[in-house]
């Protein structure tokens, strides 16, 4: 029982669950309702003004290895309050992670702060857990990427596309480089990301589809026939209590447009979607079709989830899917927890199962030995023995490694 | 003054996982495998929990069990800062007679920074001065427990299945007669629920069947989910009302998006460090219990043991050319040992050595200046010199048998330590 977890004579302590976004990172312990704390993904130095950020994947391994000791440092020590030896590590990560960024996570870990084991969880099968169904379709809309995956048993089409938050805040720093210059008495290199992501939490959200369809072709259109629906109120956003920045209503609704516009692939969010399902197996499409699950911060901005299901019901409808889906129908669940703490909840749940935790974590000694941790996409680790007999039990918990259905 | 104490000077080499160039007052020195040690090679550990506003210590049980949260204190959920208690009078009936009214106290939260009051947020004033306020809970705790329960159970269920392979591949020897009575081997034998199972582990088995099993409803898909209501793209936004992501996400169960929702949370305790040998496992440093202390009960520093370089003022013996040439004494220089009484002791006599002039400066008690010739090879730049600095270390530590049996005191060691110094850049 949870409640007694800690205080009980026998079993291990609660694992720590750590799930390290991009924009954010969410970190608690296994078995509880919500993640203790969700702290921006970045570490503030010495040197630079300016916060590092911690998930990226372009630089070299030493100055990575820094900034996650240091960043992993103060989750221990700020924020979780544990000692790093005693506990087990789950953590929660995108599929498309970098096996070199993996690798020196894992070396943080194991070799500095001697954790007794890592488990690498995927965060799509992870939300997959926190509703008790076996298979779903999840799309995470995070800060740098779009990405479905299709949920237990059989990891097989996924799509991507790099839209997510940073491309909106991208998107916003530039509409106020356009229209601002002349009001006011700042010059617009000054505003810092933390600020634009601010403007876009309070004042942005996503209209419905009719309106939607409107400002886009208000936007696109040359010879300014087509009418854009009366924008929002005006909103003025003090900034530094000294000036005044003034958000434009036109501004406020066209931002998230920018998610659902088709570029000249003719791809936006709800095409991925449609396009991953095209990609299934015919009989699972149904099943995935009536079961979708939307993760990420991204899709907590308000209207999103509305607007998301009009644009895949009127997709549909559209020559290039109408032929290729027999499914119309479709359905959200809503997790059990907000969009943002899914993934990490997910992570909680499965940490929580102290008895099999550990014969599927990356314990210590196999690192010691090895060097390095099992990978999905390496192929010279073997494979699992095959616990499972066929039919006897639901959703095989998926190691980091091919999923053995018999 | 900043510059002062000038630390970034003398660095110190430590030889850890990587070489690492660290002013002598940041580094320890464990003095049981007779090494400097810098942060990033001893491992940290968590100590004690205090609550940063009213410096109480916690100790850790209790800390688990409220979260790591003070019990008495607040924060404010606009600004952060710690919310204080107010009294306030109002009239309330008394019990024995309704007509009557006295005066009772009523306690709300305050914040001094930014006003904020917990009347804002609609929550009752409480009777009591501390322990009155409840955080709200997650409605969805019951779902996630069940879920829990659920997949533990499952769970279970593969351990069986894992450990009842391993018995079957640890004996595969065994004669067709015994595998009845274990259990193992053929299907008809598991769907047989009656068959008799051995002890090994037909207790959980059997308590397992008898356990009603555990199902929960698969979660429901919505068809519909509610649009953004009409007025939204015509009501003007208050700012002010709207709350912050930094505030949404202190509450991560609720992350609500108007400020009439925002309630306080309990404080988040600190806690302090100790600091131990990553070889030996010693301790290199324990802070005191009492969180108003700043004093440690073991603090095995490396200022404590070791030389302090300034300046120019150490002992050489070897010496590895950097940027420049040095020239130093052939001869070994002896230092007296640390004597702390000897530091307010003005007129202390000379201790009796006898200095070569041209190579010792001055001498006081336990520190000696002496001369070392710099040649710089290069016409400009920044002059650095390293050197091995070689001096011997006996362990003072208290020897816990008496040495009334004449044994000799522990010994010297002797212990090499790489020193680079900056000594700025050259004047043109």
């Amino acid at each position: 029982m949870p409640l007694f977890e800690g205080l009980g004579s026998g079993g291990e302590k609660t694992a720590v669950v750590v799930d390290l976004g991009a924009a954010y990172t969410k970190c608690g312990f296994a078995g509880e309702t919500g993640p203790r704390f969700i702290i921006p993904s970045e570490i503030k130095r010495a040197g630079s003004p300016e916060a590092v950020r911690v998930v990226q994947y372009n630089i070299n391994t030493e100055e990575l290895y820094s900034i996650l000791k240091e960043f992993v440092h103060l989750l221990y020590f700020r924020h979780l309050l544990v000692n790093p030896r005693d506990r087990r590590v789950v953590i929660v990560e995108s599929v498309l992670c970098p096996s070199h960024f993996r690798e020196t996570l894992s070396r943080v870990f194991f070799k500095h702060f001697e954790v007794p084991s890592v488990l690498f969880a995927p965060s799509h099968l992870m939300s997959v857990m926190t509703l008790g169904i076996q298979s779903a379709l999840v799309m995470d809309c995070g800060y740098t990427e779009t990405l479905i995956y299709e949920g237990v048993p059989i990891l097989s089409a996924w799509e991507a596309l790099p839209m997510g938050g940073k491309a909106i805040h991208r998107l916003l720093w530039l509409m106020y480089c356009l229209v601002f210059n002349s009001l006011l008495v700042f010059v617009t290199d000054s505003i810092p990301e933390d600020v634009v992501e601010d403007i876009k939490v309070r004042t942005c959200f996503v209209s419905d589809l009719q309106r939607g369809m409107k400002i886009q072709e208000a936007r696109f259109n040359l010879d300014g026939s087509a009418e854009r629906p009366a924008p929002p109120p005006d909103v003025e956003y003090p900034l530094d209590g000294q000036k005044i920045l003034h958000v434009k209503g036109a501004i406020r609704d066209s931002v998230a447009e920018m998610l659902f516009e088709q570029d000249n692939e003719e791809k936006s969010i709800a095409t991925l979607l449609l396009d991953t399902l095209v990609k299934c197996p015919i009989d699972t499409r149904k099943v995935l079709s009536e079961n979708l699950v939307i993760i990420g911060g991204t899709s907590m901005l308000p209207g999103f989830l509305h607007r998301l299901l009009s644009e895949i019901r009127s997709l549909v409808e559209k020559p290039k899917y109408r032929d290729a889906l027999a499914t119309k129908s479709f359905r959200i669940h809503s997790p059990p927890a907000k969009p943002n703490c899914t993934a990490w909840l997910g992570g909680a749940i499965f940490g929580a199962l102290q008895d099999i935790l550990g014969s599927r974590s990356v314990s210590r000694d196999y690192y010691s030995e090895t060097g390095r941790i099992p990978d999905w996409c390496c192929l010279s680790t073997p494979l699992p023995d095959s616990v499972y007999e066929a039919g006897k039990m639901p959703p095989p918990l998926m190691k980091r490694a091919f999923s053995t259905e018999k | 003054m900043a510059t002062l104490l000038q630390p970034e000077k003398v660095l110190y080499l430590v030889r850890g996982e990587k070489k690492i160039r660290v002013p002598l007052s940041q580094l320890y020195f464990c003095r049981y495998c007779s090494e400097l040690r810098s942060l990033e090679c001893v491992s940290h550990e968590v100590d004690s929990h205090f609550c940063p506003s009213c410096l109480e210590n916690m100790p850790s049980a209790e800390a688990k069990l409220k979260k790591n949260r003070c019990a008495n204190c607040f924060d404010c959920p606009c600004c952060m800062h710690t919310l204080s208690t107010r009294a306030t009078n109002i009239p309330a009936p008394l019990p024995d007679d309704p007509t009557k009214t006295t005066m009772k106290k009523a306690y709300y939260l305050a914040c001094g920074f930014c006003r904020w009051t917990s009347r804002d947020v609609g929550m009752a004033d409480k009777s009591v001065a501390s322990g009155g306020w409840q955080e709200p809970e997650n409605p969805h705790t019951q779902r996630i427990n069940k879920l829990i329960e659920y997949y533990q159970q499952l769970a279970q269920r593969e351990k069986l299945e894992r450990d009842r392979k391993k018995l079957a591949r640890r004996r595969p020897f065994m004669p067709q007669a015994f595998s009845e009575k274990y259990g193992l081997g053929t299907r008809l034998q598991r769907q047989r629920s009656g068959a008799p199972i051995s002890a090994l582990y037909g207790l959980s088995l059997k308590e397992g069947e008898d356990q009603k099993e555990i199902t929960i409803e698969p979660a429901q898909a919505l068809d519909e989910v509610e649009p953004l209501p009409e007025d939204y793209y015509t009501r003007p936004v208050n700012l002010p009302e709207v709350t912050t992501l930094r505030q949404r996400l202190l509450q991560p169960d609720f992350q609500p998006a108007g400020a009439s929702q925002l309630h306080p949370r309990h404080k988040h305790l600190l806690m302090k460090r100790s600091l131990r040998c990553r070889k030996c496992e010693h301790n290199l440093s324990k802070p005191e219990f009492n969180p108003t202390s700043i004093k440690f009960k073991i603090q095995l520093v490396a200022v404590q043991t070791l030389f302090t370089l300034s300046g120019l003022t150490i002992t050489v013996l070897q010496c590895v050319l950097a940027l420049c040439c040095v020239l130093v004494p052939s001869k070994e220089l002896v230092l007296s040992g640390k004597d702390a009484a000897a530091e307010y002791d003005e007129l202390a006599e000379p201790q009796g050595f006898q200095d070569d002039p041209d190579v010792v400066a001055f001498r006081k008690s336990n520190k000696i200046g002496f001369f070392i010739k710099v040649v710089p090879q290069r016409e400009e730049g920044d002059v650095t010199v390293a050197f091995k600095l070689r001096h011997d270390f006996r362990n003072l530590a208290a020897p816990i048998r008496p040495t009334e049996e004449g044994e000799a005191t522990s010994e010297a060691i002797w212990l090499t330590h790489h020193v680079e110094l900056s000594l700025g850049p050259l004047a043109t």
